[in-house]
């Protein structure tokens, strides 16, 4: 029998007073794409933390199968470091034994040209490229994205979804933040977050039940 | 449920197998001292501040009689406030620089070190790279502060190397200091006043001239009064205090360790990891 790969269930969350989650639920199954959907301040980026592990819930549950790869919103690169050394440092962390997968993500994002170059002197669309590739270098089983393409231009955004499909294609399941969804049928389940929420849109794949009010 | 299952867990979540841990520290180690080393603001205050500070602090103390007390062995000593002033002036200059280098670079990569835990590196890793990190720049800063002072003052070589000692156990303190303030304070500028105003107070007061305080046992409550005994003791009164020069290392240890557990906790990682269905998942196709 096929196992959840991520399950939420009644997760909350306030920061002081404003309560931004209130009892999200969410399940997710192996090579399933998702797109959690929904307006700036609406606590998308808190339900992803949470999902990822660096944020506290104030109730709640995540539960997670494999390795995960965690994207955030704002790169969160070394300035000083060059792209390349910043290969090297997150290979280091993943303990990988080379950076044959890293180049491979770099000539896939189209950025390869930049790998000498201190990430401060990056353009906000090369920096996304590079946060992204930080966060797939170990070849995840759950990835996490919060706004993955922001910044992107069209020819990126294309190489974005080939990639995206790729990772699929190998079993990887996504979960993409996002404010706007172009085209919608990319996902097997759209998620509207709204009033602290989390309420399915469309499932493409037939089940219904990945979300629950 | 409640919150508790999602209490942090005790261990960064678990690398795939591949590269043996160990492999983790070489990078971590040049890319702290690079990190450190990559401040252009604190090399132009090495290279230029240092000597400025020497010449303008020789200038306004002149050759001024002073009376200094050695705490060890109660002994007063007549000395020469210009000398006595170059110390100081060695000691708040490598105070500032490495406190100002240490902080900025912590404080930069504060975001990008947690990154790095959640990744996978091991939080001791880094620990341990930083404070080697710190440990190079502060002995660098003070060998250099100790090289220019020949150029205003010879003292002879044993009152010279403990002159240089004291400037290595004060850069390690405020390096550590700047390690604390790096991983606690929320902005810049709070972070710069207190290791500015720090640095001012803690070793201008050490110096007898035009200073009331001087000489009083308030003093031994800062990080400069262990380096300043031991500098003095061994340039100006032909003796090595070698308690002092510990007291003073006492500072750096406390200030390094309350920095390096707020690191750690800053920098944890939280996991709800489960994985049992992780073989189920089906093989990767190359890209």
């Amino acid at each position: 029998m096929t196992q959840a790969v991520l399950e939420a269930r009644d997760i909350s969350k306030a920061y002081r007073r404003h309560q931004v989650l209130r009892g999200v639920d969410l399940t997710v199954w192996p090579g399933q794409l998702v797109a959690v959907v929904g307006e700036n301040g609406s606590g998308k980026s808190t339900l992803l933390k949470i999902l990822a592990g660096t944020l506290v819930a104030d109730r709640g549950q995540v539960r997670m199968c494999g390795t995960l790869g965690y994207c955030p919103q704002d790169p969160v690169l070394n300035d000083s470091l060059t792209v390349g050394q910043h290969l090297r440092y997150f290979a280091a962390a993943r303990r990988l034994r080379s950076l044959a997968r890293a180049e491979e993500l770099m000539n896939l994002l189209g950025y390869e040209q930049y790998r000498g170059q201190v990430a401060g002197e990056l353009s906000g669309g090369t920096r996304q490229k590079l946060n992204l590739t930080l966060a797939l270098l170990h070849d995840p089983d759950v990835l996490l994205l919060d706004e993955p393409y922001q910044g992107f231009d069209w020819e990126t955004y294309l190489r974005f979804w080939d990639l995206a499909g790729d990772l699929r294609a190998g079993g990887t399941t996504i979960v993409i933040i996002t404010h706007l969804v172009f085209e919608q049928d990319r996902f097997d389940l759209l998620a509207d977050l709204a009033d602290g929420q989390l309420t399915p849109r469309e499932a493409r794949s037939g089940k219904d039940d990945h979300v629950r009010r | 449920m409640s919150a508790a299952d999602l209490a942090p867990s005790p261990a960064a979540p678990a690398a795939p197998p591949g590269a043996p841990a160990f492999r983790q520290f070489p990078v971590a180690w040049r890319f702290a001292l690079r990190n450190q080393a990559r401040n252009r603001l604190a090399w132009l205050l090495l290279i230029a501040f240092v000597p400025v500070w020497y010449e303008l602090m020789a200038g306004i103390a002149g050759h001024t009689p002073l009376t200094f007390k050695l705490y060890a062995t109660g002994r007063v000593l007549s000395v020469d406030g210009g000398h006595l002033t170059l110390i100081t002036a060695g000691l708040n200059a490598v105070t500032m620089i490495v406190g100002f280098a240490v902080f900025a670079a912590i404080r930069r990569t504060l975001a990008f070190d947690k990154r790095l835990v959640f990744a996978g590196y091991r939080q001791a890793t880094l620990i341990t790279a930083k404070t080697l990190a710190i440990a190079v720049i502060a002995a660098a800063v003070a060998a250099y502060t100790s090289l220019v002072l020949l150029a205003f003052w010879r003292p002879g070589p044993a009152g010279w190397a403990a002159i240089a000692a004291a400037f290595a156990v004060i850069a390690l303190a405020y390096g550590a200091l700047g390690l604390l303030l790096g991983v606690l304070v929320r902005n810049d500028l709070e972070g710069f006043f207190l290791i500015i105003m720090g640095s001012l107070m803690d070793t201008f007061l050490q110096n007898p001239l035009g200073n009331p305080l001087a000489n009083k046992p308030v003093l031994e409550w800062f990080p400069s009064f262990g380096p300043t005994q031991f500098a003095v003791a061994g340039s100006l009164g032909h003796t090595a205090l070698w308690d002092h020069l510990a007291l003073g290392l006492a500072w750096p240890a406390a200030f390094a360790t309350a920095g390096l557990l707020i690191f750690r906790a800053r920098t944890r990682t939280r996991t709800h990891h489960d994985r049992r269905a992780a073989d189920s998942r089906p093989a990767r196709g190359m890209l």
